[in-house]
């Protein structure tokens, strides 16, 4: 209060000051950013440099024969699976994170997808038989055997009409409207698929046996023999089968990351975010909300459903039993743990998750045995049965001391950072003025 | 159909003129509910192109659903809205923004995370002539030069009544045929309250009509030039701005003048 004593010229060299402070701030924080970019970009060109050369058993062999620490790096066959669960959560991240719609069925998107891969790549129709582009496989073998890179298309185009059909009656509710709706949908999903093997003698889904096999990717025959082996007939049949799959899944996980990363920058992306920060204001600045939020829908469902049939392709096989609701909320988890809207964030807590699911659990509970447990208690305990228990722990410590997750988003961070020291006194006097 | 409603000719106020035309928007006995509550009782009011319109009322009277059922936030149940003789009753939100009519909502309603101009920014949502934009926003700096200065600040750490500049602001970035403004001075110290009523009269004499709603009524009626006032989801009374603010009933319940 005492502020408002002040004269006009304290004033006006008070606005100057402030003025030249801004100035200062505002190029300080730009050449910052340059440095920034710059430093940024090492790293970056590390981890995916690193990532590529993974698979080769020079790399990952010597790695994992490191005393002490060796058990902690992965298999490529199991790298594969944690390529594929980060890639659905990054297409997870584009509904939670952008948009802010909390969906708890996200499993139903992997479902579609992995039963794409088993119709369009599988002996499962056997009353027609449709080749094309095969990979290297007998012409003669009933069913439709269509190349999995154009399943991969394929799929994501149909699992984002799922999507949108999931979408249009749901996306009207709000918050724990919508969440509870879309668990509904994760449910019905997988029960449709168990129970699709007779609609009037017409099997959909093979019922609880699944779909198998499903067709391994390849190039198959004409540009596998052209390119003299470079691009493999099939991956199936090549020596270094899990690597050729680590690589392709490294690479659609790198289209998926660019993706979201162009989308979050575009005309769309700061629609999702504006509904996210605000759904009525949003909708009176003109943003159809229906449409965009359909939109989100219909992209995260988009890698949803290529990492699902890319994931039905490698493990060969798409089954009811797979998509159970665990893995919604694991999938959560990794947005959650990451920080929402974070696509760093999210390979990041993508990768640790995926690889305390598939190894890490076991590694760490071998440890535990050896170290605490067996001397200790003389009897050894099986970690990885606590999973569900421990991601459980993981996500309230987050919440308790880094609720937004393990990068946040800038926007977040930037709130945190400057909401604390952008100087409250100042905008008081403004008040005030 | 509607040929005999736009010809049919408006007749104008008693000491209308300067400036005032037809209607630009009209509003036919609107009534609406939130779930069982019936909110607004059939509403009927217009604003003419070039002025300023004010609803004043108490809490509660149903000033801002009237606004959220112009904008298709909220669907009316009966009764008919027109903007520029087309028919937008159940039109979504996004194509009565298209249409030209944009609001500085209730409360603000800023995106709190986003800085001051990817707020602008989102005014212009609906805009499709992206060259016309630094235009825009140098029209919206001109009115509040504390905005140029706090461009790259998130809004949630803006003070209220720069929050509420940006608010005016935003609506603005629309180009909006009709401005629609929700309490804007609400929550505002008493200097950040006249000025804010300055740049609405700026603002509208540079073309722009506005319905204004306000709890303020002392300072709406100053400023409009006709108003409304609303008691229980109804229009109570209807006047010349100057006349209402020498109306005895409207001086005793809205203006503390006994």
């Amino acid at each position: 209060m005492m502020t408002e004593q002040q004269t006009p010229q304290q004033r006006k060299d008070e606005e100057q000051r402030l003025q030249e402070v801004i100035a200062q701030r505002t190029q300080r924080s730009a050449g910052l950013w340059r440095r920034e970019t710059a430093v940024a970009l090492i790293p970056l060109v590390l981890v995916i440099g690193y990532a590529i050369i993974y698979p080769f058993e020079a790399v990952y062999t010597t790695l994992r024969e490191i005393p002490g620490i060796g058990d902690f790096f992965p298999t490529p066959g199991s790298a594969v699976i944690i390529i594929v669960f980060t890639m659905m959560a990054i297409g997870l991240n584009v509904v939670v994170g952008y948009a802010g719609l909390l969906d708890l069925g996200y499993v139903a998107f992997y479902a579609a997808g992995a039963y794409m891969a088993g119709w369009l790549a599988s002996q499962h129709f056997e009353q027609v038989t449709f080749h094309f582009w095969s990979p290297g496989i007998n012409p003669e073998l009933p069913g439709i055997h269509i190349n999995l890179w154009i399943v991969l298309l394929l799929a994501g185009i149909f699992t984002a009409v799922v999507g949108i059909v999931i979408g249009l009656p749901t996306l009207r509710l709000r918050g724990d409207y919508l969440a509870i709706v879309t668990l509904g949908f994760g449910e019905i999903v997988p029960q449709f698929v168990r129970n699709g093997d007779n609609f009037k003698g017409f099997d959909l889904t093979s019922g609880s046996f699944g779909i198998t096999p499903i067709d391994p990717p390849g190039f198959g025959d004409g540009l596998g023999d052209g390119s003299g082996g470079l691009l493999p007939v099939n991956f199936q049949r090549s020596f270094d089968a899990e690597q050729l799959y680590y690589w392709a899944a490294l690479g659609l996980l790198l289209f998926t990351v660019f993706c979201c990363w162009r989308l979050r920058d575009s005309r769309l992306g700061r629609a999702w975010i504006a509904i996210r920060e605000d759904e009525t204001a949003a909708a009176a600045m003109g943003i159809p909300l229906m449409r965009t939020k359909t939109w989100s829908y219909a992209i995260g469902a988009f890698f949803g459903g290529i990492a699902g049939a890319y994931y039905a392709s490698f493990k060969s096989g798409a089954f009811p039993s797979d998509f159970y609701f665990n893995i919604s909320i694991f999938l959560l988890c990794m947005v959650i743990l990451g920080g929402m809207g974070s696509i760093w964030g999210v390979i990041i807590a993508g990768t640790i998750l995926g690889w305390l699911n598939i190894e890490g659990l076991g590694v760490i509970g071998n440890y535990l045995n050896d170290w605490f447990f067996e001397p200790v208690t003389g009897s050894r305990i099986e970690v990885p049965k606590y999973q569900f228990g421990i991601y459980g722990i993981i996500i309230v410590t987050m919440m308790l001391f880094r609720p937004t997750g393990l990068i946040p988003e800038r926007r977040r961070k930037l709130e945190m950072e400057e909401g604390v020291h952008d100087e409250p006194a100042m905008g008081e006097r403004a008040v005030n003025r | 159909m509607s040929t005999p409603e736009t010809s049919t000719a408006v007749p104008v106020a008693a000491g209308d003129g300067d400036g005032a035309g037809g209607p630009i928007l009209k509003v036919e006995g609107i009534h609406t509910y939130y779930g069982a509550i019936h909110a607004i009782k059939g509403v009927t009011l217009e604003v003419r192109k070039g002025e300023i319109v004010t609803l004043i009322g108490a809490n509660g009277a149903g000033k801002s659903t009237t606004l959220r059922s112009i904008n298709g936030l909220n669907r009316p149940r009966e009764g008919r809205i027109t903007f520029q003789g087309e028919d937008i009753t159940n039109r979504p939100a996004h194509e009565v923004v298209a249409m030209g009519i944009s609001q500085s909502p209730e409360g603000r309603r800023l995106f709190p995370r986003m800085s001051v101009l990817e707020n602008l920014e989102m005014g212009a949502f609906q805009r499709t002539d992206r060259q016309n934009f630094g235009e825009d926003l140098d029209r919206v700096y001109d009115l509040f030069p504390r905005l140029a200065e706090r461009k790259t600040q998130k809004a949630g750490t803006l003070s209220g009544g720069e929050q509420q500049m940006v608010a005016i602001g935003r609506a603005l970035m629309a180009r909006p045929k009709l401005l629609m403004l929700d309490e804007p001075s609400m929550g505002l110290a008493p200097i950040f309250v006249e000025k804010i009523f300055e740049i609405i009269v700026e603002i509208n004499s540079q073309g722009t009509p506005i319905l204004l709603v306000e709890q303020n009524a002392l300072m709406a009626l100053d400023v409009a030039k006709r108003g409304y006032v609303m008691e229980t989801g109804q229009i109570a009374i209807t006047d010349d701005a100057d006349r209402l603010s020498e109306n005895e009933q409207v001086k005793k319940a809205y203006l503390g003048i006994a």
